[in-house]
């Protein structure tokens, strides 16, 4: 499997405080890698500095054989690596379709020029309706459920067409039967051959997604390997359950 | 409507404008022309103000320092101009002495072009910056170019600078005024403004303002580079900005730095936006020729001095009550009143609810002229008046807010507006048809609040549409 995103040696420091320490990270295409971590182990953090929102200090980010690192956040976005946030973050004076066709129109649109309104519609409609939201096309964000929102987060980040979707959170603070949509619909996104990095705390829920996931811990990684070994590793154990 | 349709019917409207304005100007109401170039200079102010601040929701407090930017660059080629050859032989720029002097609206563009410049430099020192923090740069940066010309001896510095204006203009085959040729090009410059914020709300340009002004973090992760965006938006709203100050020296003839760079420009900018509705190219618009009569009305009736006060009160009750502006206001309401379609009981009551607001604020001024006048009698009518038009300005709020109290207290002002006014031309003969017009609307608007569907809309319980089992 070649590695789609290849994080090496990467470091990030706020004034004194180490946040990242040497972090080396690869996913391949198509691949669903779990991160996990506990609170302030500097997951966020990672992903602010793969998708652009922060600069590494050290270390380098490639993407797709490019070294992505100094890219402007949007650059990266064109490329194919699209991310959602933790708290979702939706355009609110937008209604769905127009979130939607922010991202392609300046990503996809970008590529094919003299893409055709209805067509635009089209697309826009069919990506809400992967999501479950067609429904709610003509309506604001406000008039959502805390899921619904996840959803159209993870709908913005899919419109770019991207190549490795990095889920911030994606199903914190969501009931059981509510997570289940979300990995369902995860899943979906993956058959097409999306990469996923899924950043989550509900363990069952990254234990049935992941092929393999990696541990972060005080911005080290400590784990990466297959679920089913990480939850026996004695490093992690101690991690999360103190010795 | 395509954008170039739009461009054919705002010109239409604007010759519509420009024709009933030449005959103002050749009547004995000749003022009316002084008084639309200052209101055509704030709709282009506003306009410009907007792309940046309501569509990226970056506000500028420096929008004095644009339009003045604009003036003085106006100032400086036209002072180079009248004696070009002391200035620039035996420089660089001796080959442009042939060119000089310019024509008027070539000035006006390359004041837009300073100004737009200054705007894109503005942009990269600033807009890394947000919120407050872009806001107090912008303010900065208005001292810093005030106190730059303060000091520029070529432009007159304090002393200020006097400009000659021409007679007669021939416009083609027509001779106007210098007042008419300068009312026919803030008229152009007005719909080059409007055309121009339309075309860029309706384009991926727009989207990725909103998208920007929405939330920044999320619009740089959908692929929208805001950097370059933000850029485009302060070039674009400078220069528009520069234009509408660029023809101030030849407006004014007497210009100096004070009032080039007057606090009333940058309040109106911000406020005119704020009051109209922000988001849109008709907000500003509606904002500037709402507020611009009401200062310009003001000026002739009482005194310009009170201009600012009559924005800061407005502003600051649109803030509390319509945040959203009056575009946003009339949105939402059809948004209640007529999801699916604009119906026309909702069409008929925004007109009712706009005639209200009118009647209620011009009712204010001019009751405030006849507080003042002396006459006990008129004394007595003013200040009736003022509380008529405080209740038509609580009316028409309520009114698109579908409160149950509106239709009532709609026609309490109304017959209250009809009293003053019947009052008024009982006392003086004066104004006639203006005063009939006002008191037969009036009648005509209490008719409609008191038909059926228009009450059943502000019942306070709607009445539950029983369900078919």
């Amino acid at each position: 499997m070649t590695a789609l995103l290849e994080v090496g040696g990467l470091s990030k420091r706020f004034g004194g405080f180490v946040a990242l320490d040497g972090i080396d990270l690869h996913v391949g295409a198509g691949e669903r890698l779990g991160l996990i971590g506990p609170n302030g182990s500097g997951k966020s953090t990672l992903v602010n500095c793969i998708s652009g929102a922060l600069q590494n200090e050290t270390g380098s980010v490639r993407f797709d054989g490019r070294a992505i690192d100094g890219m402007p956040a949007h650059k990266r976005t064109h490329l194919g690596l699209a991310r959602s946030f933790q708290l979702p973050r939706p355009f609110a004076s937008l209604s769905l379709v127009d979130n939607l066709r922010v991202p392609l129109l300046y990503t996809v649109g970008r590529r094919a020029a003299g893409r055709s309104e209805a067509g635009l519609e089209q697309r826009c409609l069919e990506l809400l309706g992967l999501v479950g939201l067609e429904a709610q096309a003509r309506r604001w964000p406000r008039d959502l459920s805390q899921v619904e929102m996840r959803k159209l987060e993870l709908a913005r980040a899919m419109a770019a067409e991207p190549k490795l979707l990095v889920a911030d959170e994606a199903m914190a603070g969501l009931s059981h039967s509510e997570v289940e949509d979300i990995v369902r619909l995860l899943l979906r996104l993956n058959e097409q051959g999306i990469a996923i990095i899924l950043i989550e705390h509900i363990m069952s829920a990254v234990m049935s997604f992941s092929e393999r996931i990696a541990v972060l811990v005080s911005g080290r990684k400590i784990a990466d390997g297959r679920p089913e070994d990480i939850v026996k590793d004695p490093e992690v154990v101690r991690a999360y359950l103190g010795q | 409507m395509r954008s170039s349709t739009f461009l054919m019917v705002a010109l239409a409207v604007a010759a519509a404008v420009f024709a009933a304005g030449l005959l103002a100007s050749r009547s004995h109401y000749g003022y009316l022309v002084f008084a639309g170039i200052v209101v055509l200079q704030y709709i282009v102010l506003a306009t410009a103000w907007n792309i940046l601040g309501g569509y990226c929701g970056y506000v500028n407090f420096g929008a004095g320092a644009f339009f003045a930017m604009g003036a003085y660059a106006v100032i400086a080629l036209e002072r180079l101009g009248r004696n070009p050859g002391r200035w620039l032989s035996d420089t660089y720029f001796e080959l442009l002495i042939p060119l000089l002097p310019l024509s008027l609206p070539s000035m006006v563009a390359i004041g837009g072009i300073v100004s737009g410049i200054v705007g894109l430099g503005m942009g990269y020192l600033t807009l890394r910056l947000r919120g407050v923090f872009f806001a107090i740069a912008t303010l900065a940066l208005a001292v810093v170019l005030h106190t730059l010309v303060v000091n520029w001896d070529f432009v007159g510095g304090s002393r200020g600078h006097t400009v000659i204006r021409p007679a007669r203009v021939a416009v083609g085959p027509f001779s106007l005024t210098s007042i008419e040729y300068l009312f026919l090009l803030m008229l152009v410059l007005a719909v080059l403004a409007l055309w121009v914020a339309r075309s860029i709300e309706r384009s991926r340009l727009g989207l990725g303002f909103a998208s920007i002004r929405d939330d920044e973090l999320a619009a740089e992760a959908s692929g929208v580079p805001t950097l370059r965006l933000k850029l485009i938006a302060t070039t674009v709203s400078g220069a528009l900005m520069g234009m509408a100050g660029a023809p101030l020296p030849f407006y004014l003839g007497y210009t100096e730095p004070n009032t080039a760079f007057g606090l009333g420009y940058s309040v109106n900018a911000i406020a005119m936006p704020m009051i109209g509705g922000a988001t849109t190219w008709s907000g500003p618009l509606i904002g500037a020729v709402l507020l611009g009569t009401l200062q310009q009305i003001a000026t002739v009736t009482i005194t310009s001095v009170w201009n600012l006060l009559i924005v800061g009160v407005l502003l600051i009750a649109f803030v509390i009550t319509a945040p959203v502006g009056i575009v946003g206001l009339v949105r939402e309401f059809l948004r209640t009143a007529a999801p699916t379609r604009p119906t026309s009981r909702a069409v008929g009551l925004i007109l009712v609810a706009g005639f209200c607001f009118v009647v209620g604020a011009l009712g204010i001024i001019f009751s405030l002229q006849a507080v003042q006048a002396g006459s006990p009698g008129k004394a007595l009518l003013g200040g009736a008046g003022l509380v008529a038009g405080a209740l038509g300005l609580a009316a028409s709020w309520g009114l698109l807010k579908l409160q149950s109290w509106a239709p009532a207290l709609a026609c309490a002002a109304f017959f209250a507006s009809i009293a003053v006014t019947s009052g008024n031309l009982w006392l003086a003969w004066e104004g006639v048809i203006a005063q009939s017009l006002t008191i037969a609307l009036s009648a005509a608007a209490i008719l409609f609040l008191q038909t059926r569907w228009v009450r059943l809309l502000y019942r306070r319980h709607p009445v539950a549409v029983p369900v078919p089992a």
